[in-house]
């Protein structure tokens, strides 16, 4: 049995995700925030294989190392999919509170790199690190100074950890424009209801799991490759 | 036969860049067919310096391509692609002229005034706003997202393809080795065999060559519609060489039937240019004549296309007529990536 950890599974993608690899098989460790979301989205899992829920922060070192123990001995895949989009509309960045861009890095950056520093020693050759970034890491949007760059650090890190790291897949990928919380959050007063659902986007992902693609970047809705790094 | 309703082997499309073929870009053939003694014969595309003389001017169309094709997705799910043709006369930034097509680029798609269209990204959506002009299959749209259409093509968009193409190829197959000012939907290929190594040899034998920009719209080869509004620019520096050039006595001689409309829409009844800017919608016919330009180099196109009608105008119906019966018989390609075709007046 394949064992996976997903951060941010209680919602969106990472809730989308954690189904479909529950139908596959696969025996997940899932991480939120929100401890009542990912109760209930861990009661509907627990009916079709063996899930592991642990709510937390993962920019918390307490929480990262309890997530990589319920992983036990081998972890084949880890997904990093817990990110913070920053204020609600988001400022431009000639005004961004620095605070707050400190705490959207240290979730969407630092959390990603410390939580794959406790996954790697688990992870054997094959096993794969899916970062979730998005098209903001590359296009400059105005207002997402904050998460975009965010972003493109995390996809810089996953083509090095991919070019330090033969012996694993390390995929950053943009699952594109969708119909989640974090969306609403960044439209705040926009109609968001003709976007894809998050399921639309999971088709992708499964594919850069399941398949031998190379470490690079990709993009979930038009695999293969956008850009092999 | 007619020469404008010929049936085209697929054997003569050319699927691929002649690079891909294991030719450099000016080593395509090249039919040429003089109208002063109705020669046909055939040549390289390099052997242009010796075909024509000192103090001939070459006048290039210097808009790139856009990677114009872009991905959307319909409110029911479908996928969809657009292609973006060109900015809409007298309508600021969001608004562009676009041609659905289905998700792989080879057939037409409908579309339905007042639809709403998902674009790639945080770019938002598309809005079918009104049919263009007379035309069965553009659209009028406006772009409703963060960011602007040129990142939306920069980042998400192909070119152009057209089912003939085997394959996706990147944008710099599609970019002629001057193109400078960004803009066209669609390649103006008759430029592509044109080298560095070329324009310097054009240069030692005393040929000038001097910039227009057309940006080429999309031409969708399944509907036989007459060309649509282009914007072009036909600098001062260029309108007083071709000027200069046909009072010497010498030929001008246009790369791409962009460059015929760029200078015909600047062109007085007795043949001299003046500088200009702005939109065209010259469809140039024999009815209409051309009155700039002495010469025209171009590639080979579709039966019933409407290049053909400018064509015509250059060459006049009968040599064209057996420019077209010559390339067939002897194999010349067709399409953006095929061979050339010089004709002289």
């Amino acid at each position: 049995m394949s064992t996976a950890i997903i951060t941010g599974a209680s919602r969106g993608l990472g809730l989308a995700l954690a189904h479909a690899l529950a139908h596959r098989g696969w025996r997940l460790v899932l991480d939120a925030r929100g401890a009542a979301d990912l109760r209930r989205a861990a009661v509907d899992l627990e009916r079709i294989t063996d899930i592991t829920a642990i709510p937390g922060d993962v920019s918390n070192d307490w929480h990262r190392e309890a997530l990589a123990a319920a992983a036990g001995e081998r972890l084949d895949l880890l997904v990093n999919n817990a990110s913070l989009l920053g204020p609600s509309p988001q400022p431009q960045l000639g005004d961004y509170p620095l605070g707050e861009f400190e705490r959207v890095y240290a979730v969407n950056v630092l959390a990603p790199l410390a939580l794959t520093q406790v996954a790697l020693p688990l992870m054997p050759v094959g096993a794969c690190v899916l970062n979730v970034t998005s098209d903001a890491a590359v296009e400059p949007y105005p207002g997402w100074g904050g998460y975009g760059s965010s972003k493109a650090a995390l996809e810089q890190l996953s083509v090095i950890l991919g070019a330090e790291r033969p012996d694993l897949r390390v995929y950053a990928v943009d699952p594109g424009d969708m119909r989640t919380r974090m969306h609403q959050d960044a439209f705040p007063t926009e109609d968001i209801s003709d976007r894809p659902l998050p399921e639309e986007s999971v088709p992708g992902l499964l594919e850069l799991i399941g398949a031998d693609l190379p470490s690079g970047r990709y993009q979930a809705r038009s695999l293969p490759v956008v850009h092999s790094g | 036969m007619s020469a404008l309703a010929f049936e085209l082997p697929p054997a003569l499309e050319a699927t691929a860049p002649a690079e891909e073929r294991g030719l450099d870009r000016d080593g395509v053939r090249m039919l040429v067919a003089d109208a002063s003694d109705g020669a046909i014969f055939h040549a390289r595309f390099f052997e242009l310096p010796d075909l024509l003389a000192a103090g001939d001017l070459v006048v290039v169309n210097v808009s790139a391509t856009l990677a114009a094709a872009i991905p959307g997705r319909r409110a029911d799910g479908a996928r969809v692609l657009i292609h973006v043709a060109t900015r809409a006369p007298d309508l600021d930034e969001p608004w562009r002229v676009v041609e659905l097509r289905s998700s792989d680029g080879s057939q037409p798609a409908r579309g339905t005034i007042g639809e709403r269209i998902a674009l790639p990204g945080l770019h938002g959506r598309l809005t079918l706003v009104a049919r263009y002009a007379s035309s069965t299959r553009l659209l009028l749209a406006r772009f409703d997202g963060l960011g602007t259409v040129e990142e939306l093509l920069e980042y998400h968009g192909e070119p152009i393809r057209y089912g003939y193409v085997s394959r996706q190829w990147p944008l710099a197959a599609y970019q002629n080795v001057y193109a400078t000012t960004p803009g066209s939907a669609e390649m103006p290929s008759a430029g592509r065999p044109f080298t560095p190594r070329l324009i310097a040899a054009l240069v030692a034998r005393g040929i000038a060559v001097a910039p227009v920009v057309l940006h080429a719209g999309v031409s969708s080869p399944e509907r036989h519609e007459p060309p649509f509004p282009e914007q072009y620019d036909v600098p001062a520096a260029t309108a007083r060489l071709v000027n200069g050039t046909r009072r010497a006595g010498a030929r001008v001689i246009a790369v791409g039937t962009t460059v015929v409309r760029a200078l015909e829409t600047v062109a007085r009844p007795d043949g001299t240019v003046a500088a200009g800017a702005g939109w065209t919608g010259l469809v140039i016919d024999a009815g209409y004549g051309v009155h700039a330009v002495d010469g025209l180099i171009t590639g080979w196109h579709e039966p019933e296309a409407s290049h053909l009608r400018m064509l015509a105008a250059v060459a006049g119906g009968s040599l064209l007529e057996g420019s077209y019966r010559a390339a067939l018989r002897h194999g010349y390609l067709w399409h953006e990536f095929g061979d050339s075709h010089l004709i002289l007046r």
